[in-house]
């Protein structure tokens, strides 16, 4: 029948859209929440998947290849099998099968210590055919390289190409007429995700048809769906759960071959089995970032306008592929010519690395910037400013150069007299985020008062615990220790993985909902006893008020039937949004005699609609500076090219930022500015820009253009040597 | 590896237990000699091995952790890590197991008051010695000023590398109750924290300090 109605005049009168409610006038949320579970955290009563142990648990330990590239010509597992104390041994391969990368697991053990394990995993009795391998983008790109892909016909000479974009030609001409001209080639090495928690997978399965499967993983709902096919069991008799988890970073999504390997082994023994990756492990077959290889021709007009772009960009993901956001990443530019893809080389495959492809087309193409605007002779930040496309990098950039000081800066590069040169540079980034309809959550409210909410979603570290309980204590005028929280199993409501800065996004808005549900049934059930409507009763202090009366939140919820009330709340529209925005500037001082980069100051300006929780949002845009500054001056996969193998497996040769390395100060700015009142995660966003900015403040300090990470003191030392300037 | 008397390599190979059986007898010699199992009378089980002195195979020893003496099975190449975590029962978790090779602090424990890391202390080693762990520090209920301090300046993320700050700090504490933040720095240079909340924990650890 309403369809026969013109739409207009019968479509009901759209329910006013949600919101967090006005900005400044709340108790909890947009203030600095220390969070729920630190009590937990620091005294080492947070039990971490790595922490958990069941009875009888085994333990497992995995066999990987040591060559880039071979054949398995024999497999003989029973010199392990004879180990007392090792209980299975399963092979991942057999005999005739090519292992792709160093690392490549091979087979996988069960002991009943990791020590026996580690002697069962040596026991085992493999021999190879080595086989040519190319491990590097230069070697595997050369006409004779061993193909990684010889059966794939989209793959030419390791090459896989993309589309091409743009008309070459046109762009060419461009080139020709612009004022000015760079030419160069930005290149960053394959990253590791380096949690400090390895991948790790405890399956607690004693036969019988369900099992637990305890997982330090980024979403509770990916892994015990392949897990319960390893085991053999029917998916809803698997529970999946993921308390605390040490960190992910994108290289934790789903089961992986470790968590299969420990069902298999879990499986056959009846037993339960944890398979802990080993450090090393993590290192070669637990993922990383793939590292990329970007060349350009741009040029720009002296009224400071980017007029060209041609661009090849390849990412290095070795079997993976290793995607890159596209150029002129956020740059609006005359006319664009854009090809790539990815090379392959016998590497473990790339995982995403947060904000996956954005640090590294995000350094390469604000390094562009900066060279082109040194060599028109304008301010860097000028000079971004009249080729950026949106308002928010340029209020980011005129904070940013407020707040850094950005006036004390020299335009000539290596200005500072004497040894210690100081400069400046800044870089900026975006990140789409956002969130959806993906999670559920339960709030459950008893006779006594007791608060309770849950999802099954996981805190990475994010905070997440902390805004559930903020929001639904906001909402029901409570205090932050009157309302539990529980998260982490796939018993609870369903929630999306951690990935692409998407949980708040999706989240927060069901834990809103919830709570308003569940504020709108208490209200109707004591309205009566205050002798007032529903919608004039105020929840705060504690209280449940309306008329000059007021309940404590204990009489109220006496009012409550016997088994207490449970709501469950879904994502509305209107309370998130994508599209993150930063800003960050560096200053650094070269030692011009050792080559040594320090980062002096740091701020990164990013905004996050509403801020749920400010002291976590500061805390994300911190960590994102910090992973900057490793991946601007200190981290990166090195491949011996030769034997194939990977030189730096270990915390002691790959090099991540630590207490020694840290700034003087760091700045983790808020952009209040952003009028948005909308949650827009930003787990991944603020680490974008920071490598860049601290590249070009090596430029403006010394006059070196590093153009390939990481800026070691010898790039420093060999570029100074280069321009005569080495003292 | 042969050890001096020609015995602790078998015909069929090499592995990494072999090779420490050995190192425990031609490398530490000397320590095996005055080793404390070696002179404890009451040493709950006889040495394998006793008459070449290498020492293998499972061995029950009592360590004193956080205050409490703890009867723990290990052999003679488990770490106290790996003692604390997977041989005791129940296991104490706070020390993470992050690189198992002295490099990320995250397994930090208090050896007689100073800070060690867990993975390069063999559990045989530490039989008499004071171990503090995280959890002997302070509790969710009675928080030390240093956890408190991690709490209010949200000086964790994942929490991982956590509990080896919180003890590095305590440890760093014990020793100079008023540190400069350069101390502190110094103090923290072998913890590693991926999510990187450096500044934070070094906020926290001056205000630790303040509040002692």
């Amino acid at each position: 029948m309403a369809a026969t109605k013109p739409s207009t005049a019968t479509k009901p009168a759209a329910p006013a859209p949600l919101t967090w409610g006005p900005t400044g006038k709340h108790r909890l949320l947009n203030t600095r929440l220390p969070r729920v579970d630190f009590p937990y955290k620091t005294t080492g009563t947070a039990i971490y998947s790595h922490d958990v142990k069941v009875p009888g648990m085994l333990h497992g330990r995995i066999l990987r290849s040591p060559y880039a590239h071979a054949k398995i010509t024999s497999l003989d597992l029973s010199p392990a099998q004879k180990i007392p104390g090792v209980k299975a041994v399963v092979a991942r391969v057999n005999a005739g099968a090519t292992l792709r990368f160093e690392g490549d697991p091979i087979a996988a053990v069960a002991a009943t210590t990791p020590e026996i394990a580690d002697d069962a995993i040596h026991a085992i009795d493999v021999k190879y055919d080595v086989l040519p391998h190319a491990v590097t983008a230069e070697d595997a790109i050369k006409p004779d390289a061993s193909p990684v892909f010889p059966n794939d016909q989209s793959v030419e000479n390791n090459i896989r190409h993309a589309n091409e974009r743009g008309d070459a030609d046109s762009v060419a001409d461009a080139l020709k007429s612009a004022d000015v001209v760079v030419e160069a080639e930005y290149r960053t090495p394959t990253l590791h995700h380096c949690c400090l928690e390895t991948h790790v997978v405890v399956v607690d399965y004693n036969g019988g048809d369900s099992a637990t499967v305890y997982c330090s993983n980024q979403g509770t709902f990916s892994f015990p769906g392949d897990a319960a096919k390893a085991l053999g069991l029917k998916r809803s008799n698997v529970t999946g759960v993921v308390h605390h988890m040490g960190g992910g970073f994108g290289s934790k999504m789903g089961i992986g071959i470790e968590g299969r390997l420990a069902c298999e082994l879990s499986k056959q023994l009846r037993a339960p089995v944890k398979i802990a990756l080993e450090r090393r492990d993590e290192f070669l077959m637990a993922g990383n970032g793939p590292g990329s290889w970007q060349k350009f021709r741009a040029g720009a007009t002296r009224d400071g306008k980017l007029a060209a772009v041609h661009v090849e960009q390849y990412g290095l993901g070795g079997i993976g592929r290793g995607g890159l956001a596209d150029q002129p990443y956020l740059y609006h530019a005359g006319v664009v010519y854009r090809t790539g893809g990815a090379i392959h080389t016998n590497e473990d495959s790339a995982r995403p690395l947060r904000a996956p492809g954005h640090p590294p087309a995000c350094f390469a193409m604000e390094s562009l910037m900066d060279e082109l605007a040194y060599k028109l002779g304008m301010d860097p930040v000028e000079f971004r400013k009249k080729n950026l496309t949106d308002d928010a990098h340029l209020r980011q950039l005129d904070r940013g150069a407020k707040e850094i000081g950005w006036i004390r800066r020299s335009g000539t590069p290596g200005a500072t007299p004497g040894p210690l040169k100081r400069g400046f540079g800044c870089a900026c980034g975006d990140w789409n985020g956002g969130g959806g309809p993906q999670c559920v959550v339960d709030l459950k409210i008893a006779q006594d008062g007791a608060v309770n909410v849950s999802s099954g979603s996981q805190d990475l570290g994010t905070g997440t615990r902390t805004y559930m309980v903020a929001i639904v204590a906001e909402e029901l005028g409570l205090a932050m220790s009157d309302v539990k929280e529980e998260i982490g199993d796939t018993r609870l409501g369903n929630a999306n993985l951690s990935g692409g800065s998407t949980t708040a996004g999706s989240l927060s808005p069901a834990v809103k909902v919830a709570a308003l549900d569940a504020k709108s049934e208490i209200a109707r059930l004591v309205a009566p006893l205050l002798g007032a409507k529903p919608e004039d009763l105020v929840f705060a202090d504690r209280k449940v008020s309306a008329n000059g009366k007021s309940l404590t939140w204990a009489q109220a919820c006496a009012a409550l039937p016997s088994g207490g009330i449970a709501v469950r709340g879904q994502w509305k529209p209107g309370l998130s949004s994508g599209g993150a925005h930063g800003a960050c500037f560096a200053e650094v001082e070269v030692d011009t005699e050792t080559g040594h980069v320090q980062v002096i100051r740091i701020l990164d300006v990013q905004d996050c609609g509403f801020p749920l929780n400010r002291l976590a949002v500061e805390s994300q845009i911190n960590g994102g500076m910090v992973q900057g500054i490793g991946m601007a001056l200190l981290e990166g996969r090195v491949m011996d090219a030769k034997l194939g193998v990977m030189v730096n497996s270990s915390f002691m040769d790959y090099k991540m930022p630590g207490c020694l390395e840290m700034p003087e100060e760091m700045l983790p700015l808020i952009d209040d500015d952003d009028p948005r009142q909308q949650v827009v995660g930003v787990g991944e966003p603020p680490s974008i820009p920071p490598a860049a900015a601290i590249a070009n403040a090596v430029f403006n300090a010394c006059g070196v253009r590093v153009r390939q990470l990481p800026i070691t003191p010898d790039k420093i030392l060999m570029g100074l040597a280069e321009k005569g300037a080495l003292s | 590896m042969r050890d001096s008397k020609g015995k602790g390599a078998k015909e069929s190979g090499y592995s990494r237990r072999r090779f420490l059986q050995g190192v425990g007898v031609a490398g530490v010699g000397a320590l095996v000699a005055e080793h404390p199992l070696l002179r404890a009378a009451e040493a709950p089980s006889p040495l394998p091995d006793a008459t070449d002195r290498a020492i293998s195979g499972n061995i029950e020893i009592v360590l004193t952790i956080n205050g409490q003496p703890r009867k723990v099975t290990v052999e003679p190449r488990t770490t106290l890590l790996n003692a604390l975590r997977n041989n005791m029962d129940p296991p104490i978790t706070g020390p993470k197991l992050v690189c198992d090779m002295g490099t990320c602090g995250g397994c930090t424990v208090l050896l007689d008051d100073k800070p060690v890391y867990g993975c390069l202390q063999l559990a045989i080693d530490v039989v008499g010695k004071k171990i503090t762990t995280v959890e002997g520090i302070g509790t969710p209920e009675r928080l030390s000023p240093v956890q408190a301090a991690f709490g209010e300046h949200d000086a964790m993320m994942c929490g991982f590398c956590t509990d080896g700050f919180v003890t590095s700090i305590t440890g760093l504490l014990k020793a100079n109750p008023n540190p400069t933040e350069q101390e502190v720095r110094e103090a923290c240079k072998g913890n590693f924290c991926r999510c990187g909340t450096y500044p934070r924990i070094f906020q926290a650890a001056l205000e630790a300090a303040k509040a002692r």
